[in-house]
């Protein structure tokens, strides 16, 4: 707000919304230059180095091919054997499993985090850089953290979990609690991505919306659900868009926590597509079941942006 | 402009597309311009048994060739484990693999039979153990030769053997005997615990030859391990988990937990590699080794790793000549047995005599005994998910999800499947 | 369908602007909220516990990271601990004396800030375009820009390298580079920031004159500066911890970033953790670095978007 409040004063309430286009008609060929001009140095490293191996992938995903002797041509059956196969059904179910667990409980936490760290506390800027190092850290220390807090046998959860009378999962070694395990963690490291994100939406919304609301005799509660939530709904939109994109590819964490085990029974999506490309030398499966994957992300994604319509406020 | 993505974008994309994949296989890699020129040439050799410590070991062994054969160059190319066959399948398919490069003999055969393997001229196999050199062969072709070996024995405590009043074990020794002992070891008040041994695919195919079993039948066409045999040795590993061996749950299978529990001296009995006694050349108290237990029969589980040339590369007797001296030359066996790296693959054992007087532990002699009965892995086409199905039966049924005898037929199932 | 892509995503985005004087809650409160601020005395410094407990947490991997880098003979069985007994330096100097990591580091370092910089480039001119430039399929061609994010990396890294090979950019800065060129993350956010900023403000340079070129240099590129910091730690901390596409497109050890490095110390067999964890400290500090300089423009720079 610094940057833009201080040059507002400059404005010219002359301008107005007049001439935007300029010379208007006789420029469109001239505008036809801009547009280039600005969009060639993304759009052509983005053609040449993602949307051409994205169609290469097309062309394998065509093939039955396990990267070390020539392709064989075979059509459309890879993914008429992925559509038949349960282990496809088995690993998009996981991963919609995980997006549908991590989700709210990220948003949720990075919220929290949000609204706590945005009142005046003392080192609030210290603990907002302790919320986001998990961000950067490795999943590789992260896993063996987690793995060790979520220890069926003696890990801190499970010890907390006995002390208060509750049942103590398996967690990782358990093909029901390996999924929940992954969200957790999952969840833990990017709550301060989703903090930053939530933070600075909550800075934007005025104090003295707020201010007028508790004139009016609103709770703290009333307050959080009336006018911040709906506030917010933008930031909350840009989270679930972002981080269904993401969660839709999930892989590093499974890799690392459950390698999809136990058993399988933690197996997503990505990590199939791993397995299949680079230890099974099914390149063309691997393939297809990233269209598949692709066709998924993009309705998600696509239902979402028509639906925000409805719940997304625009103040 | 959807048009125009339509008309003319996508067919010319697709188009480059083909033209990027149909020049990448079989095509030249860049270094191979000096041989054309006439000044040395260069060979590349990719490997990943020197990462983690002994890639100076290498560099010895490559100076040592460069001096004996002053046309050629080594360039080399260490690359970890566990990235390897991504790195080196994702180079095959742009065609610009090294000229030679190591393959660990589970991986050998999906190579070796995909045509990725040039066949190697007049080997001079004299020099090397037959078996490992007849492993690095296909269809009586010799597509490989053996550059390492190492193989499993059985680590123990001898501490915890006196303190607890049992026999130490002997090259005698079956699994009743192992079983008997790690029972009276085990004493989980104390967290210490009688055995230990990985419950995965590499101790499963040993455990069925020592029950006198096939984990493969003799044309390679089926799973044979749904026997007696087979369900034997998936019972003994199994029956350990939970009563002398720690569980899954117990931290079992995460990175260094059964060399910690070792070294801590809580593990009285550890199956494991000879590559583990570096690790533990400073425990602070007595241990040794000895010839793994068997049960019908004795058999230990050996694994090799082999040198081959690349079938695209244009500097194939250059490449072969590196190979062949880096599997069999006096100074890679010196330089191996002095670094305790693996084992070199030569056919005369007075060579390796230095390595029985290396050090800790004191029965070295176990590690040769180990190869009068020893038993390659099974290898098929498929061979990792034939390995990721097996755990994950025997993870089942050591978890106690499958009971032990239907975890077995359906892993030979799903081996059947991939055999087909 | 990519239509409605980006005429949905544009819907934040051309939210009306913040109001003029926005206030924070934090800087100017107001006499009656100090008062209720006092009454909830209590409330807060519960927050402040748990806030705290939560750092604690949040602390806690890296803190372990950084005790185990020191322990002699550092293992991770047994449980992560916090207690140091004989603390030493010999992991960082086995780590020094087994990798080039001066040289390793160095590499990562300038991979990231070339691949940050052409992000920052590429993306802000982007942003631009979609933002403040009318041509047809507009929608369609930010549609596509969002599907490069769809499609998982594992099945692009044959295609591409393939790719590269025939470019002969195998084993070269340029190869490893060319995939980080352009983000279509970075323009998604940037285009955000690019929307918010006042129409009125280039309306009236366009008036005297100025140019597009002109207009996004002296007007916009100022503007959006926070949002640039955002894209830029997200864009640094995926080049510095980016491990398949250098794993595969470099060879040579001179190339070596950190991500490949750390990697050899993991062995097949056995690993000396603490080691590898002096390796972990090594890689973080200078992101945790990173971000803390950051750490002001990335929360203002998120506000810029126009996402409120």
């Amino acid at each position: 707000m610094s940057v833009v409040g201080a040059l507002r004063p400059t404005r010219r309430p002359s301008a107005g919304g007049a001439s935007r286009a300029g010379g208007a008609r006789g420029s469109a060929w001239r505008n036809r230059g801009w547009v280039l001009l600005f969009l060639a140095p993304s759009a052509i490293p983005l053609l040449m180095f993602t949307v051409l191996p994205m169609l290469g992938s097309v062309w394998v995903s065509l093939h039955s091919w396990n990267l070390i002797s020539p392709m064989r041509w075979v059509g459309l059956d890879n993914y008429r054997g992925l559509l038949d196969d349960p282990t496809t059904r088995h690993v998009f179910r996981n991963t919609l499993l995980y997006c549908l667990g991590y989700l709210p409980l990220v948003y949720a936490g990075g919220l929290g985090l949000a609204l706590a760290l945005n009142q005046r506390l003392r080192g609030r800027s210290l603990f907002r850089a302790a919320f986001f190092l998990p961000v950067v850290t490795s999943w590789v220390v992260v896993a063996l953290v987690w793995k060790w807090l979520l220890n069926p046998s003696n890990g801190l959860v499970n010890t907390v979990l006995g002390a208060v009378g509750l049942p103590q999962p398996g967690w990782w070694t358990d093909p029901t609690w390996a999924l929940p395990a992954v969200i957790l963690s999952s969840a833990w490291k990017d709550l301060g991505f989703v903090m930053v994100i939530m933070l600075a939406g909550l800075q934007a919304i005025p104090a003295d919306v707020l201010e007028a609301a508790r004139a009016d005799g609103a709770n703290a509660w009333q307050r959080f659900w009336r006018i911040t939530l709906p506030l917010l709904s933008p930031s909350t939109f840009f989270v679930v868009v972002i981080s269904l994109i993401n969660g839709f590819q999930v892989f590093d964490q499974v890799y690392v926590m459950t390698g999809g085990g136990p058993s399988g029974a933690s197996q997503v999506v990505v990590g199939q597509i791993y397995d299949l490309t680079f230890r099974y030398g099914r390149a063309g499966e691997a393939s297809a079941l990233s269209w598949l994957l692709f066709a998924v992300i993009l309705l998600i994604t696509a239902v979402q942006i028509r639906g925000q319509k409805r719940w997304v406020h625009h103040a | 402009m959807r048009t125009i993505i339509r008309r003319s974008a996508a067919p010319a994309a697709i188009a480059l597309t083909l033209a990027l994949g149909a020049c990448a296989q079989g095509s030249a890699t860049r270094t191979d311009d000096a041989a054309a020129t006439g000044g040395p040439v260069t060979v590349r050799y990719m490997n990943f048994s020197a990462n983690g410590g002994h890639e100076q070991d290498l560099d010895a062994i490559k100076s040592a060739f460069e001096s004996a054969n002053p046309d050629i160059k080594i360039q080399l190319e260490t690359v970890p484990y566990d990235d390897y066959f991504t790195k080196l399948q994702t180079a095959v398919a742009g065609g610009t693999a090294s000229d030679a490069f190591e393959l660990n003999y589970e991986n050998f055969v999906t190579y070796s039979s995909n045509g990725s393997l040039a066949a190697l001229k007049d080997v001079d196999g004299s020099a090397y153990k037959p078996s490992l050199l007849e492993a690095f062969s296909a269809d009586g072709t010799q597509y490989g030769l053996p550059e390492s070996f190492s193989n499993v024995v059985l680590f123990y405590n001898k501490d915890l053997f006196a303190e607890a009043g049992v026999d130490e074990p002997t090259a005698d020794w079956t699994w009743a005997d192992e079983k008997a002992a790690a029972e009276k070891l085990t004493d989980k008040k104390k967290g210490v615990w009688g055995d230990y041994q990985p419950i995965s695919f590499f101790e499963y195919y040993k455990a069925v030859a020592q029950a006198g079993g096939e984990f493969v039948s003799p044309d390679g066409s089926a799973a044979a391990f749904d026997s007696d045999a087979g369900r034997a040795a998936a019972e003994w590993l199994v029956g350990k988990s939970g009563t002398t061996m720690p569980m899954e749950a117990d931290g079992a299978g995460t990175p260094d937990f059964d060399s910690k529990l070792f070294k801590d001296g809580k593990l009285a009995m550890w199956h494991t590699g000879i590559w583990m006694f570096g690790g533990m050349a400073d425990a602070p108290f007595d241990w040794d080794i000895v010839v793994e237990p068997g049960d019908t029969t004795k058999a230990s589980a050996m694994f090799t790793n082999g040198a081959v040339v690349n079938a695209q590369s244009k500097n194939q007797e250059a490449a072969q000549k590196w190979v062949t001296f880096l599997t069999s030359s006096d100074e890679m066996v010196q330089k191996r047995l002095e670094t305790s790296w693996e084992l070199p693959p030569v056919a005369d054992e007075s060579q390796l005599a230095s390595y029985l007087d290396t050090g800790e532990p004191k029965n070295r002699q176990a590690v040769f005994d180990s190869l009068d009965a020893t038993v390659l892995p099974p290898v098929i086409e498929r061979q990792q998910e034939m390995q990721d199905a097996v755990d994950k039966q025997l993870g089942d049924a050591a978890a106690g999800r499958t009971p032990v005898d239907e975890a077995v037929a359906k892993a030979a199932k799903a081996v059947d499947a991939l055999l087909k | 369908m990519p239509d409605t892509l980006a005429r949905g995503t544009a819907v934040p985005v051309s939210a009306p602007e913040p109001p003029e004087e926005p206030v924070r809650t934090t800087t100017a409160p107001a006499p009656a909220a100090r008062a209720a601020r006092r009454r909830l005395r209590p409330g807060r410094a519960l927050t402040l516990v748990l806030v705290a407990l939560g750092a604690a947490l949040m602390l806690f991997p890296f803190l372990w990271t950084v005790v185990t880098s020191v322990t002699p003979d550092g293992s991770l069985a047994g449980g992560p601990t916090l207690i140091v007994k004989d603390p030493t330096l010999d992991a960082y100097r086995t780590l020094l004396d087994t990798l080039p990591m001066w040289r390793i580091a160095l590499n990562s370092f300038w991979v990231a800030v070339a691949s940050t910089g052409m992000q920052l480039v590429t993306g802000a001119m982007a942003a631009y375009a979609f933002a403040r430039l009318e041509f047809r399929g507009k929608n369609v061609v930010f549609g596509l820009y969002l599907a490069t994010l769809m499609v998982p990396l594992q099945v692009l890294v044959v295609p591409l390298f393939i790719e590269m090979k025939t470019l002969n950019l195998q084993d070269t800065y340029a190869g490893l580079l060319a995939p980080s060129i352009a983000s279509a993350f970075g323009v998604f956010l940037l285009k955000q920031a690019v929307e918010s900023v006042p129409r009125e403000l280039d309306e009236a340079a366009t008036i005297d004159g100025a140019s597009h070129l002109r207009i996004f240099l002296q007007i916009v590129v100022p503007l959006v500066r926070p949002a640039l910091a955002t894209v830029a730690v997200f864009a640094f901390m995926a080049s510095w911890n980016t491990f398949l596409w250098p794993l595969v497109i470099i060879r040579s050890p001179e190339f070596m970033t950190l991500p490949l490095g750390l990697a050899t110390l993991q062995g097949q067999f056995t690993t000396e953790w603490d080691v590898v964890m002096a390796g972990s400290v090594f890689s973080i500090v200078p992101i945790a670095v990173v971000y803390l300089l950051a750490q002001r423009h990335i929360i203002a720079g998120v506000a810029h978007t126009g996402i409120k």
